[in-house]
């Protein structure tokens, strides 16, 4: 615009001014609406597509994980209540309740035996034991979904990992360093005998004797004095790779 | 799953931890029922009625893991058995254990049974045909113990409901009911 000069001049300068504010807002309000349009364009695509699908959401884990993925991307839980749509749909607030409400209990019964530290992979297989009947089969990433759910309620459920692994602890005692890198160790072939973690760890007798004492205490350990060798072998139930199903199956 | 005859081992048996007696006390007591459980149900199927503790009892130990229970291991999961009834010392030693996977009263209601299936409520019977006669072949009866089944017989004598008596040899022991 051409500027001119005196009052005019200014008057002008202040109109164009304002005339490009309210373009410029004008531009916010259609990307916001845009977006908007968009955003609920994609949500109303989503619940079609879940609609179709129900089925294979339900049946088949990998594709459940993915729908999760693309859930999540346009800020949709579908797990957030009961209630809803998504739930009321998919039945999968329920679904993945009574997950939670299993996973419990296999760690409930299992403590004895591995002190309330169990690896996923066995958990997972425990489950599907479990859930023999039902259609639809179980996915770590299904367990892992559970758990997330179970430690919003505060239930003192982690995973962790442990080398290549990863466990499940269901009891509020919590492992230092030392205790993980045993059980690390342990993964090779379920057990550790003194001799070998002061070894391999470089550490003082003292301090591998007090970190096995605390996990056998803990219940996560077991001895055996058994081997002709005569050497004291301490067993760990959770990270053993023998199927060790004490007493779960129901 | 590995087996023993025709038994079915449970998954405990070959991790060798299980042999050895655990020092901490929620481990033990796990460890204890498992063993319990498995004795009791291995001598249920296969009719085994005494342990001897220094024999060689297929149970206490797996050469597969090639692991043995130690003599402390099987008085302390036989005791436990004593403890709950399922189970009696045969001496002071404890180097004999009588298993009673049913017990005494238990194999008492079962001779009742055993006469009123076989039309004996007033019959007459020797401890030979109780305990290999063709009416207790297939029946829980067949094979029982000879300890067990006096003991049993004991029981209903004091209520009245058989006498027991002697032959001219231990051959001719026998029963007459009266049901």
């Amino acid at each position: 615009m051409r500027r001119r000069p005196g009052i005019g001049g200014l008057q002008t300068a202040a109109a164009a001014r304002d005339q490009y504010r309210l373009l410029g807002e004008n531009v916010a309000k259609i990307r916001t609406d845009l977006m908007k349009e968009q955003l609920a364009t994609f949500r109303s695509q989503l619940e079609d597509f879940a609609r179709k699908h129900k089925n294979d959401i339900r049946k088949n884990p990998a594709f459940r994980s993915q729908f999760h993925e693309m859930c999540a991307k346009v800020g949709v839980d579908p797990l957030a209540s009961n209630k809803g749509f998504w739930a009321e749909l998919l039945g999968i607030g329920d679904f993945y309740y009574e997950l939670g409400v299993q996973i419990v209990d296999i760690c409930l019964a299992t403590r004895p035996h591995n002190g309330g530290l169990i690896n996923l992979q066995e958990l997972c297989h425990l489950l599907r034991q479990r859930r023999k009947s039902d259609r639809g089969v179980v996915s770590e990433d299904d367990c892992l979904r559970a758990i997330s759910k179970l430690k919003v309620l505060g239930s003192g459920f982690e995973v962790f990992s442990v080398g290549k692994k990863k466990l499940v602890r269901s009891v509020p005692t919590e492992l230092n360093k030392d205790h993980n890198e045993i059980l690390e160790l342990a993964q090779a072939q379920g057990y550790v005998t003194v001799e070998e973690v002061e070894r391999r760890l470089s550490w003082t007798s003292g301090r591998a004797i007090d970190a096995l004492d605390t996990l056998l205490d803990e219940g996560l350990a077991m001895i055996d004095d058994g081997h002709r060798d005569g050497k004291r072998r301490y067993w760990f139930p959770c990270v053993s790779p023998i199927s060790s199903s004490i007493g779960v199956d129901s | 799953m590995q087996k023993l005859g025709e038994f079915k081992l449970p998954h405990f048996f070959n991790y060798p931890p299980y042999f050895t007696l655990q020092p901490v006390r929620d481990t033990r007591e796990k460890q204890v029922q498992l063993w319990k459980d498995l004795i009791l149900d291995y001598c249920r199927t296969q009719k085994v009625f005494v342990i001897g503790l220094e024999e060689e009892f297929p149970l206490f130990s797996n050469p597969v893991i090639g692991r043995s229970l130690t003599h402390e291991a099987r008085e302390a999961f036989l005791s436990a058995l004593v403890a709950d009834g399922r189970a009696e010392w045969m001496d002071k030693g404890h180097r004999k254990c009588l298993i009673l996977w049913h017990r005494i009263q238990e194999w008492a209601e079962i001779l009742v049974q055993f006469a009123r299936d076989n039309g004996l409520e007033d019959g007459v019977v020797t401890m030979e045909e109780i305990r290999f006669g063709t009416e207790s072949q297939g029946t829980e009866l067949q094979g029982i113990d000879r300890t067990i089944l006096n003991r049993a017989l004991k029981i209903l004598e004091q209520k009245g409901k058989l006498v027991v008596f002697k032959g001219t040899s231990t051959d001719d022991e026998g029963v007459k009911f009266s049901l």
